[in-house]
């Protein structure tokens, strides 16, 4: 379970977040949607220890994750797929799968994890010698999905996976995304596609100013209440 | 670690063919040495600045440290010679403590704030006159010594100690490159936060790599001194300790090990033997144009180009 209790945060003096709490049971899909503006990314920063808090706190069952290091997460067992999916261009897919397997521990595992991530994306191994920076975008977004999967995390965080990709994209993305879930991972996803997000989800939050506004089991959310409050101002 | 058979072909002509066919031309052997020593600091450069995307124009500190630590080490302690230079490279290792917080800084914040750093060295040789012998500097500087019946202070001896440490860094580079912590640099280059969210300690392999390079750089700084006997603060901490490495890092390759040696050997002895001759001073003006050049011609240095042309020829034959 994460619990994110109370959070300010924010960069520098302009402060984004204001007293956020979410909790995330173990084991189910979690989603946050909002407008662009609304402080999802800058939540998901904070989880990670890239944006440092002002007021409140993260618990990882029980423990506070808050104060801990970015590149301690994956030890934790938290990964991140950030958004834009942030690949290194310069690298070869294989060395990107490579990278995600870093902290000494995943090193052991990181060829079976490897053989595992192909087995998911067939079409990173008929690549995997070729640099990262030739994938289209569809096949970026797997690269990063596959890399935040090397160490083999608890918790996934994932930032706006389907953000300019195809309809079709999206639809594949999205099963992958109900076939972590069935694995019994923990995911935060970060959606604008409230359809598809609610969809896959058991629980969803609305965030909008830097506020939750609306929390519910994905169950009794009915879109058209939804988008009503999402185009609010 | 896997070595080539032109490679080791490469190794034997330098330690064999070079002294017996040239040792006797002393010109030709300070130049080469000369072109050896700014090899040495562009491939400890580039470690940094080609690997890590970390470009710093502070190097002329730790070639500095390096130096006076192994001039004064040897002359005021008695340490003998060879182990000083180890211990310059460590003198610069603890100078580059001092510089650890640049390293919050990115792209040219971090050029800038590690050459005002390096500025601060210069000063304190010059003003600390009592150890360092102030802007007079420290003559007589102990000589390599004769191991062996060899004499290692000769133009030949000192080419030999020379080559000897590039081919360790040259090692020392490769390992790192092909390490899980040369993947990661080479990450950095691209997004520093990316390489953090898959669990690199970005912070402490970025200061691991500035030791490392600070450590070569000095133990560089402290060969030159013990081979020209020399030393003082404005010719230890000159900025063409720095830039003339970062042009033949440059020009000679991007992210390749013999990038840096071979544009620095070609940079060097082309600017002394040909462009020296056309224009006495100022010369350094057509390596900036030659450098211009090859960023827009070959943005990759001097070895894609040198491959490219082997390439056509295996086509043509």
């Amino acid at each position: 379970m994460l619990e994110i209790a109370n959070v300010r945060a924010g960069y520098g003096a302009i402060n984004i977040l204001w007293d956020v709490s979410i909790s995330v049971p173990t084991g189910q899909l979690t989603t946050i949607i909002g407008p662009n503006g609304a402080g999802k990314t800058t939540l998901l920063r904070a989880i990670m220890g890239l944006v440092p808090l002002s007021q409140g706190s993260i618990r990882l069952n029980g423990e506070p994750l808050d104060g801990s290091s970015t590149w301690s997460m994956l030890e934790r067992g938290v990964a991140m797929i950030p958004e834009g999916r942030m690949i290194f261009k310069d690298m070869t897919i294989e060395e990107n799968l490579m990278l995600g397997a870093f902290p000494k521990a995943q090193r052991a595992s990181a060829q079976a994890n490897c053989e595992k991530a192909y087995a998911m994306f067939p079409r990173l191994s008929e690549r995997r010698t070729q640099l990262a920076g030739t994938l289209s975008g569809g096949e970026a977004q797997m690269l990063a999905m596959a890399r935040g999967l090397m160490s083999d995390p608890k918790l996934l965080i994932i930032d706006e996976p389907s953000l300019g990709l195809a309809p079709v994209v999206v639809n594949e993305l999205f099963e992958i995304l109900a076939r972590l879930k069935a694995e019994g991972r923990t995911i935060v996803l970060v959606e604008q596609n409230t359809h598809k997000a609610v969809g896959v989800a058991d629980h969803v939050h609305l965030m909008q100013s830097g506020k939750v506004v609306l929390s519910k089991p994905a169950a009794e959310v009915s879109l058209e209440a939804l988008h009503e409050l999402y185009f609010a101002h | 670690m896997k070595m080539s058979k032109t490679g080791l072909a490469v190794i034997f002509a330098a330690y064999v063919l070079v002294p017996l066919l040239l040792g006797s031309n002393s010109y030709v052997m300070s130049l080469i040495v000369a072109a050896m020593i700014i090899g040495g600091i562009a491939l400890a450069w580039a470690l940094l600045g080609n690997l890590g995307g970390m470009v710093s124009f502070g190097h002329s500190a730790f070639f500095g440290v390096g130096a006076y630590v192994s001039a004064i080490l040897t002359m005021k302690a008695g340490v003998p010679v060879l182990a000083a230079m180890l211990l310059g490279g460590v003198g610069a290792v603890v100078a580059s403590l001092a510089m650890l917080p640049v390293l919050r800084l990115r792209g040219p914040y971090f050029a800038l704030a590690i050459l005002a750093y390096a500025h601060i060295f210069k000063i304190l040789a010059t003003e600390w006159t009592s150890v360092t012998g102030g802007s007079a500097g420290l003559a007589s500087v102990p000589r390599f010594p004769t191991l062996m019946g060899f004499d290692l202070s000769s133009k030949t001896g000192s080419y030999l100690i020379v080559l000897s440490l590039l081919l360790v860094f040259i090692a020392a580079y490769r390992v790192i490159r092909s390490s899980h912590y040369g993947i990661a640099l080479r990450a950095m280059h691209d997004s520093e936060d990316a390489t953090r969210v898959v669990g690199v300690n970005s912070t402490l392999l970025k200061a691991l790599m500035l030791f490392v390079s600070a450590f070569m750089t000095g133990v560089i700084g402290a060969f030159n001194v013990h081979y020209i006997n020399f030393l003082e603060p404005d010719y230890a901490f000159s900025g063409l300790w720095v830039t003339l490495p970062i042009v033949a890092a440059i020009f000679g390759g991007y992210r390749t090990i013999l990038g840096p040696l071979v544009g620095a050997v070609t940079v060097y002895l082309v600017d002394q033997l040909i462009f020296k001759n056309l224009i006495p001073s100022g010369h350094q003006l057509i390596l900036g144009a030659l450098l211009v050049a090859m960023i827009i011609f070959s943005p990759g240095g001097l070895m894609p180009l040198l491959r490219k042309g082997t390439r056509r020829k295996h086509a043509a034959a």
